[in-house]
């Protein structure tokens, strides 16, 4: 087991990996930038090393100062967290070649699966169903056009290096493609420096569900069920929840049975998360593969109870997973709120700023995954995620009753936030009779 | 001039404990203000500053502590520091048997060699910045050093 380890991320997650290091008796080395400089939650590590000025690209992002940083911090390995280099297979290779462990997938599994279209393959080669689309990369607008008439309208047009929701245009028509080709194809050479597009038919009325997966290095592959995160906006989280309400069971058991395959065909390990649209009809449909831990990954810990950041490091420290599919059980319902900095009111604008009275609320099923507290100043230079709100009960109806109790309970003064809209999509009738798909927020806002 | 309840005075009560706040907020080291002719200039770390009033034409906002640490405090105002761009280890010089690149009292340009700093094995000259004399070597040889950590304080007047 590793003596001392490095997180090369911060804010709420770092906090995480740094609590599962504590409970493991792993000693800490935290990094942080010039704009978390003072942040309370450094002063649970063990050590803190700044790494850089505000700007992720000068400090998170710095690979030599993160390797540089581990090296002088005398640590065996890095946890990458999620965003910022958990998906650089580059960095995880030079983890690799300073004999530094990766808390993560190798870099061969994260590219296999990385590369959005590279994904799509491997999972055709699966068996696991795919949405019907472009068979590899689309290299000009003529093409696209031929490959839309294929496939069918309305289309998805889908940067190849994308991800986390950006670099995606709908086209309803032949008329609305060709901008759609252009607009696509310069936004994803700018956001990811990779101008690559491919093509899917666009599900209409989607739910999201993504299957939580779990392997060791000893070639063991489990998966901890599903988690439903339909509730988005402009195809960014806002609410997740386990298990998928209204998906039949035999839907839901397919589902999980494809993203082991698919997990086994890509040579995975450690924790990862496997995306699928499923359409009005049940059908699923392989949307891309997260190969990191992700933000919502407390919704399946608390429905299986299994601690997915401990169960990290300790694949990453060569253990074995010590679990078969049948020891993993789904009980009760868990519904987790992502509390953004930003102001409902003002298009979700983001407002950094002095938390000047932070409460946080508790009670029974009540989980409070956050580095925030009074006096916290939410820095403009990374995401917006204040806190995770996670609750979990025998039913759904007493989730969603346990978490609008612990959303009003919440007091987060000084700064706007997304409680209101949580507190809104709770209390919304569709919400309630499972009839939610990846519109509905955006639908309900518009009323 | 003394602490006033005006609040376009600089020294206004409300308006410097603001002010100290802020510093704290920021990890501010040392701000200095002025407005016709006053002046406000506060430092922290170690010492601990309340208004009162100081009637010399640099007033710095102190509590009761000996009137020698002001002038050691204006000396010290004008010092600077040259910070480490890089996470790594310092060395003061280039091997275990060659002189340092710099020492106290020596005067230096702003390309000068002060110190190396390794990273994944690679020795990097870290140049001075700033013309001056060196008044401070600030880290151990062999140190850990952060990015940002103070490493050399030079008198830019000297």
């Amino acid at each position: 087991m590793f003596k001392r380890i490095l997180i090369a991320n911060r804010g709420e997650i770092a906090l995480r990996v740094i609590r599962a290091c504590r409970e493991l008796g792993i000693e800490t080395v935290a990094i942080f930038s010039e704009a978390d400089r003072g942040a309370a939650y450094l002063e649970l590590a063990d050590e803190a090393i700044c790494v850089g000025p505000p700007r992720a690209a000068d400090s998170y992002l710095r690979i030599d100062r993160v390797i540089s940083a581990a090296e002088i911090g005398n640590v065996q390995a890095i946890h990458p967290g999620y965003g910022f280099l958990s998906e650089n297979s580059h960095f995880a290779e030079v983890c690799r070649s300073c004999d530094i462990g990766f808390i993560g997938p190798t870099p061969e599994a994260m590219e296999r699966v990385g590369d959005k279209n590279s994904a799509r393959s491997l999972a055709r080669e699966a068996g696991v169903p795919t949405v019907p689309g472009s068979d590899g990369l689309v290299s000009n607008e003529q093409e696209a056009v031929k490959v839309a008439r294929d496939v069918g309208y309305p289309v998805l047009l889908k940067a190849t290096a994308g991800g986390g929701g950006k670099g995606m245009r709908v086209a309803a028509n032949e008329l609305a493609l060709a901008s759609a080709w252009q607009q696509a194809s310069a936004e994803a050479q700018a956001a990811f420096g990779n101008p690559g597009i491919y093509i899917e038919r666009y599900v209409e009325r989607p739910r999201h569900v993504e299957i939580q997966i779990l392997g060791d290095q000893h070639g063991t592959i489990v998966h901890l069920w599903e988690r439903d995160c339909s509730t988005q906006r402009r195809h960014q989280k806002l609410i997740e929840e386990s298990p998928s309400p209204r998906l039949p069971a035999e839907t839901r058991k397919k589902m999980c049975e494809a993203a082991v395959r698919l997990a086994k065909a890509a040579g995975y390990y450690s924790a990862g998360t496997v995306e699928f649209i499923v359409d009005q009809q049940d059908n699923f449909f392989f949307i891309e593969v997260n190969a990191r831990i992700q933000v919502e990954h407390p919704v399946s810990e608390m429905v299986t109870g299994i601690d997915l950041v401990k169960a990290q490091i300790r694949v990453a420290a060569g253990e074995k997973l010590g679990l078969t599919q049948k020891d993993i059980v789904a009980r009760g319902h868990a519904i987790e709120c992502r509390i953004n900095a930003e102001d409902p009111a003002a298009n979700f604008r983001p407002c950094p700023g002095r938390i000047e009275r932070m409460i946080a609320p508790g009670g029974f099923g009540v989980r409070w995954d956050s580095h925030a507290a009074t006096g916290y100043m939410v820095p403009p230079y990374y995401d917006s995620l204040v806190g995770k709100l996670i609750v979990h009960q025998p039913t759904r109806r007493e989730a969603i009753d346990t978490m609008t109790r612990a959303l009003k309970e919440l007091r987060v003064e000084g700064i706007k936030t997304t409680v209101p809209i949580h507190l809104e999509v709770l209390a919304n009738t569709a919400f309630h009779e499972a009839q939610v798909d990846t519109t509905f927020v955006e639908r309900m806002l518009a009323k | 001039m003394s602490a006033s309840d005006n609040p376009d005075d600089v020294f206004n009560v409300k308006k410097v404990r603001r002010l100290i706040k802020l510093m704290k907020e920021h990890d501010l080291s040392e701000i200095d203000l002025k407005q016709a002719d006053h002046r406000v200039r506060i430092k922290r770390g170690g010492e601990v500053f309340t208004t009162t009033s100081f009637p010399t034409s640099q007033p710095a906002v102190r509590a009761a502590a000996p009137e020698a640490p002001a002038q050691q405090s204006a000396a010290d105002a004008r010092m600077l520091v040259i910070k480490s761009p890089m996470v790594g280890t310092f060395y003061k010089a280039s091997g275990p048997d060659t002189a340092p690149f710099v020492k106290v009292g020596d005067r230096i340009g702003a390309e000068k060699t002060v110190c190396i700093i390794e990273a994944m094995k690679v020795f990097n000259e870290i140049p001075s910045g700033i013309s001056g004399q060196v008044v401070a070597i600030l880290v151990d040889n062999g140190a850990a050093v952060e990015f940002g950590q103070p490493l050399i304080k030079v008198d830019p007047e000297a």
